[in-house]
């Protein structure tokens, strides 16, 4: 879905927890998730630190989508 | 360690008033076994069952299954989690080879599969060729999940230990020993030999998808070093879930064909050394280090070369390149044992991930594969969740109880071991 996206012209952030596999696929910008269960969040953590958690992941994303790369890039 | 594993070959099952062995036939208590297995007041129901190789007996949801055992001497069996804590891979063990329990029931997840004993289906599962001691569980109303899959991989247990204890007189058909050195005695005695490891990936991703070791959830593991008696003679126990043509059952630690065919060709080309324990987490981090760990044993060990197997499939692929990568960069050789998900068109990437290191690989078949399942006679357990089980789909119950699935609904039909039939060719 990622690849398909890009070639319709559109820059593509994938979140994913196995980052090799996202990088062995072709995305070309990464941001790691927490776990494979939770890409997005933190069940040990507290309602309110979860919600920080996934707030400062989403703009973590958005500022890869924002930043020019030459090539496959994790932003960790 | 040394481990003298007698073999008493069963050739039919039966009920009777007692369970006992006569002329190669298992008798099994009905009533007795299935109280054993109430005793757990989370199962409500239980209700033995037997099937034959060639009835006309389908058997889903297959959670477990499991080869009835009993320790003679040298601890207890299926130590931490039915026996007590203790070492086992010494001593003597009385296997009823050819028999075995298999548990079943309404699906925990949707991950438990399908046994056919006859038609063109059986062929893909070892368990159409065993006489099968059946235990259908019924979970008490509102059970959560994680206390309905350990209840129902207690009750397999339970009942195979149950069994084995009546072989523990028997005279065994046959005696078969194994026995691995310590680690410098071991290199010392076939110095010219290479030394050759085996690295077992264990699946523990949690969400019903767990391994055993000696009781210890395998996601609490930091990969560990065993001798591969210790596997034979039953310290890990499978989990109930995972996708059920790759499943590591219970029965499958216990007869794993790395290490038997290892064992075969010790002392001949190639000097068995030992095994190389490890998981398959949900965290990229735990992966890393699962991985670091592994290549840094087979260095510390000196290991000329090392099999691989995993379990399951998707992002364990991503473990396995792990393992192959970072063991391969210590200059020991690899081969990877694996099956392939290519989709139902076979169009698709076999594995999630690759590395150019993996190139000796071993496939044990494609999952995707649909197959047709003609109507049975007679079905144990239920098919009521055949179109949310793993390899079925919307469709696939016919009105006449056939049912077209892929190939990964059967129980270890692609099981990446090589304990299967199918395998990849080139041409």
């Amino acid at each position: 879905m990622v690849k398909e996206i890009e070639r319709a012209g559109i820059p593509v952030v994938h979140i994913a927890t196995v980052t090799p596999i996202s990088l062995t696929i072709g995305a070309n910008r990464i941001v790691p998730g927490v776990g494979i269960p939770h890409p997005l969040g933190n069940p040990k953590l507290s309602e309110e630190n979860e919600f920080k958690l996934r707030k400062s992941m989403v703009l973590k994303a958005l500022d890869a989508l924002q930043t020019p790369i030459e090539e496959q890039t994790i932003f960790s | 360690m040394r481990l003298e594993l007698g073999k008493i070959f069963i050739k039919d099952v039966q009920f009777g008033q007692s369970t006992h062995v006569e002329k190669g036939t298992l008798y099994v208590a009905k009533e007795e076994l299935e109280k054993l297995v109430l005793e757990d007041d989370r199962i409500i129901g239980a209700q033995i069952e037997l099937a034959r190789p060639g009835e006309s007996v389908r058997i889903t949801p297959v959670k477990d299954c499991i080869e009835p055992r009993v320790k003679v001497s040298g601890g207890e069996m299926f130590p931490g989690v039915v026996g007590k804590i203790d070492k086992v891979g010494s001593g003597r063990t009385h296997a009823l080879e050819g028999a075995c329990v298999v548990t079943v029931g309404k699906i925990v997840g949707f991950q438990e599969g399908l046994i056919d004993m006859s038609g063109p289906t059986a062929c893909y599962t070892p368990f159409s060729e065993t006489q099968n001691i059946c235990v259908v569980i019924q979970p008490a109303e509102g059970l959560e999940t994680h206390e309905y899959e350990e209840a129902g991989r207690l009750a397999g247990l339970k009942v195979a230990a149950k069994i084995g204890e009546c072989a523990r007189e028997l005279e065994p058909d046959e005696l078969v020993v194994y026995e691995t050195l310590p680690f410098a005695k071991q290199v010392e005695t076939y110095p010219n030999l290479p030394k050759v490891g085996y690295i077992h990936m264990l699946q523990s991703q949690g969400l019903l998808h767990d391994t055993f070791y000696y009781g210890t959830d395998a996601k609490q593991l930091l990969p560990t070093f065993m001798y591969p008696t210790e596997i034979m003679d039953g310290a890990i126990i499978s989990g109930n879930c995972v996708a059920p043509c790759d499943k590591v059952t219970t029965y499958h630690h216990l007869h794993n064909p790395v290490i038997e065919d290892l064992y075969k060709r010790h002392g001949k080309d190639l000097n068995f050394i030992g095994v190389i324990l490890t998981n398959e987490n949900v965290y990229l981090a735990d992966k890393v280090r699962s991985s670091d760990m592994v290549a840094k044993l087979v260095e510390l060990f000196g290991l000329d070369g090392v099999l691989i197997s995993e379990e399951g499939y998707g992002n364990p692929d991503a473990d396995l390149m792990m393992n192959c990568q970072k063991v391969s960069q210590t200059g020991t050789k690899v081969v990877l044992i694996t099956d392939e998900f290519p989709g139902a068109d076979g169009k698709s990437y076999s594995l999630a991930d690759g590395v150019p290191e993996a190139k000796h690989i071993v496939s044990c078949g494609n999952g995707n594969v649909i197959v047709h399942f003609p109507p049975m006679e007679k079905v144990i357990g239920m098919l009521d969740y055949v179109e949310m089980q793993i390899g079925g789909y919307d469709g696939s119950l016919k009105p006449d109880g056939s049912i077209d699935a892929e190939l990964q609904i059967i129980i270890a039909s692609t099981i990446a071991n090589g304990f299967n039939h199918l395998a990849a060719r080139g041409y």
